[in-house]
């Protein structure tokens, strides 16, 4: 008896789901992304299967990590709100896809920018927020120091990305003969890594920093000073919208502005009530109005640093050695100002 | 005569002697262990060697679950033992496990689950105990009703009028369903009698005695949706369900629907009409050569494709969805495989006394057939619950997807030995209990049998 009604739990909660108010946007004239995320009254972003520093769970269940900050950077820039943010995390097999049929506003995921992608995916990078590129982990004891010494050695890595491509290439361009002992899962290869089973480990030196954080003998470790491969990392939107994806790459720049000009989460209320000096003052929407081509409130740049602090502080915080954080040492990396000898650069507000 | 008449007097008499005890040798822990384990110079070295594989295998896992445990601490490298070793880190899955539970439901709403959880279980308590009456009635409302109420308190937000109308039905179909529980165990007489004693009906014509019923069932909604009309639970996007919570719902209501879909679907194949029985046979065939995880795949990600512009599914719905078909699908085989064991002569019996062809089918042929599937569907229903884990590939935070976030939490990085083992006894302690109840049900139901 129960059996043959049974169906029904299924349609009644499937009926439950449908009439809640996000379901459909149906939309008879094309709305731009700003005025569909508006009009939803949130931002849907989209991260991936966590991945720690760029964007990881926390135990309260709330999405943490540099990429995550970039999210609530430009919900921050629309609605003045860091958690009007609906965060999607999908596997990277179908990340373009799920930007490209409009599940996703903007895409915020540790995603290489290449000419491919750029032009023949249907999608736009927008600035980068963090250069990283692949390296090699090995034991001291073992006495490599540079990835040139690793003739015939065994290396561990992971499937599914360009990871193994670009190891059995730099293989074959140096004469190493790498023998690769491929995972399909990150932590088994860092056990076998760990058990000896490989000389070597070989990842985005971002991961192998946040695996090496996981070791138990991390001092035992060294991460060798060749990078074998260019990635550069940035968030991407859809294209055809020329407006949101000003909106985005100009969040990042906003972010990697407010260090230069020394604004932090801080003291951005006072910078705002007393400019130091008018490149301060147009940011903050003081004075000059640097907001109405975005279509944003002309505070946008204030919120954002507001609620999520400047690119500094958010990779002091989940990427460098603060207590989230994966402990990658940014002086000296790409990932510094430009005024410190790195690649973060942004063009001006004015 | 009396010549050829056995001659019983001198015989003598036949005195059964107690059984002599069997020999000491084959009774008892020895003689159990004589016989199953000893049995032969070639099992007996079978035996030894197994308790020698199983004693060092259980040490060993005593040593990595309990001697090298750390159960305080409140990051992975405080569970280090030494300077070169982490022992079992269960701190890790002690601070993560409300999340494996709840997903990323906020913790100030997570009341909400339980008690849509406590409700549930009140309402199918009825079920099992004697006495109660209008058995039907109970189930059919926990199952048709019920999943309004619970999608309520899950999604929260505003009602739009459908929605308050069925949350105020379905709770007072809860109140009813209390109330009428203990009419029956108290009084023995139910709701429905009670409301046609009390109004005076009982003494009127038996076709007038609905109108009570459904006067008085009308007032208490009504008087509901007025209580309940300023209560409103606040907004839980479904895409913050997760844990266990979202493999219980996927898996729940893919086990609800699988089994009626897949009756229907079963009996089209084996319909006359050419029609129903092609668009039965393409639909189970298309699903059960396809994996789960392509349908998955097609639902979240391939069919909001051809979608018109801006139109966005829901993903936990299409996802539902995709599980549903696909578990009907592999259902209706084995309700085929179930009707293929009645013999012809049921049905030739069936419609020999005048039964149409559904009469035939729930009253004499389908009961019969279901016990002959239970274990074939309980099996189904625990490969349901299994398969549903394939959501967290398509970014749903499904148990597994939960379990695997934590090595990437920063505190806790690498850490996944230990809530891989913690969904194992999740998973397990679902399976068997499904297991132990698919044979309980085996036995009620084959009870015929026996006699």
């Amino acid at each position: 008896m129960k059996k043959l009604s049974l169906f029904g739990l299924g349609a009644g909660l499937i009926a439950a789901l449908s009439f809640t108010p996000e379901l459909a946007i149906a939309d008879g004239h094309k709305m731009s992304t700003l005025e569909t995320v508006k009009k939803r009254g949130h931002l849907r972003c989209q991260v991936g299967q966590p991945s720690p520093g760029f964007y990881n769970l926390k135990k309260d269940g709330t999405w943490v990590g540099s990429d995550v900050s970039v999210c609530r950077a430009v919900a921050a820039a629309i609605f003045g709100d860091p958690n009007k943010v609906e965060f999607q995390s999908v596997t990277s097999t179908v990340r373009f896809t799920a930007l490209a049929n409009g599940e996703s506003d903007m895409l915020s995921r540790t995603a290489t920018w290449t000419i491919f992608r750029d032009t023949q995916l249907g999608l736009n990078f927008t600035a980068t927020n963090f250069y990283d590129g692949q390296g090699f982990i090995v034991r001291k004891d073992s006495g490599i120091k540079s990835a040139m010494e690793l003739k015939g050695a065994t290396v561990c890595v992971a499937t599914g990305t360009t990871t193994e491509l670009n190891l059995t290439d730099f293989s074959r361009m140096n004469n190493l003969d790498i023998q690769p002992v491929v995972f399909s899962d990150n932590n088994v290869r860092n056990e076998s890594y760990l058990k000896g089973n490989c000389d070597a480990m070989t990842n985005d030196k971002s991961g192998l920093a946040s695996s090496m954080a996981g070791f138990p003998d991390k001092s035992a470790h060294v991460i060798l000073p060749e990078t074998i491969s260019k990635e550069p990392l940035a968030p991407a939107v859809r294209k055809g919208d020329d407006q949101w994806h000003d909106i985005v790459k100009w969040t990042v720049f906003a972010l990697i502005s407010a260090e230069e000009l020394g604004i932090t989460q801080a003291n951005v209320d006072s910078m705002a009530k007393n400019p130091p000096n008018p490149e301060v003052a147009r940011f903050l929407g003081v004075e000059k109005e640097m907001n109405k081509g975005l279509g944003l409130d002309k505070k946008w740049a204030h919120w954002i640093i507001k609620s999520v602090g400047n690119y500094g502080e958010i990779y002091e915080k989940y990427m460098g050695s603060g207590p989230e954080g994966i402990g990658i040492a940014r002086k000296g990396s790409p990932n510094d100002l430009w005024t410190r000898g790195g690649l973060m650069y942004s063009p001006p507000f004015r | 005569m009396t010549d050829l008449a056995p001659d019983i007097g001198n015989r003598s008499k036949f005195t059964p002697k107690p059984d002599l005890p069997p020999p000491p040798n084959t009774t008892g822990v020895s003689g159990w262990l004589r016989y199953n384990l000893f049995n032969g110079v070639f099992n007996s070295i079978l035996t030894a060697l197994s308790i020698i594989a199983i004693f060092f295998m259980v040490k060993a896992f005593y040593e990595w679950a309990f001697v090298n445990a750390i159960w305080e601490a409140s990051s992975r490298d405080e569970c280090r033992i030494s300077s070169t070793k982490i022992g079992t880190c269960w701190a890790g899955v002690n601070v993560w496990f409300t999340r494996f539970i709840y997903g990323r439901y906020a913790d100030a709403e997570i009341w909400r689950i339980n008690l849509a959880f406590i409700i549930f279980i009140i309402w199918m308590v009825p079920l099992w105990l004697p006495k109660i009456t209008s058995k039907i009635f109970i189930g059919l409302s926990a199952v048709l009703i019920y999943p309004f109420l619970a999608g309520y308190m899950f999604l929260g937000g505003e009602r739009g009028w459908f929605m308050e109308v069925m949350v105020a039905l379905s709770l007072t179909c809860f109140l009813f369903v209390l109330i009428h529980s203990l009419l029956c165990l108290t009084t023995g007489l139910g709701l429905y009698g009670w409301i046609i004693k009390v109004s005076g009906f009982s003494k009127k014509n038996e076709h007038q005695h609905k109108y009570p019923v459904i006067g008085f069932t009308l007032l208490t909604v009504a008087v509901v949706a007025f209580l309940i009309n300023d209560i409103t639970f606040k907004y839980m996007s479904n895409n913050l369900w997760g844990g266990l919570f979202l493999t219980l719902v996927i898996s729940g209501i893919a086990i609800a629907s699988a089994l009626p879909a897949g009756i229907i679907l079963a009996l089209g194949r084996r319909s006359k009409m050419a029609v129903i029985r092609v668009l039965c046979v393409a639909f189970i065939e298309l699903f059960r050569s396809v994996p789960l995880i392509t349908i998955l795949f097609m639902a979240t990600t391939m069919f909001p494709l051809f979608l018109p512009g801006g139109m966005v599914i829901n993903k936990l719905a299409s996802a539902i969805v995709a599980v549903c078909l696909f578990a009907a699908a592999y259902m209706a085989e084995v309700v085929r495989g179930g009707l293929q064991a009645i013999p012809k002569g049921q049905y030739e019996a069936a419609e020999a006394v005048g039964l149409t062809y559904w009469q035939a089918t729930v009253l004499i042929v389908m009961p019969q057939a279901l016990k002959f599937m239970i274990p074939n569907i309980v099996g189904n229903f625990m490969g349901l619950l299994k398969d549903t884990t394939l959501v967290s590939i398509i970014g749903l935070y499904d148990l597994l997807g939960m379990i695997n976030a934590v090595s990437h939490d920063p505190k806790w990085i690498g850490l996944h030995h230990e809530p891989l083992f913690t969904a194992a006894v999740l998973f397990f302690i679902g399976c068997f209990a499904m297991s132990k109840y698919s044979q309980h049900l085996e036995r009620s139901l084959g009870a015929g049998n026996n006699r």
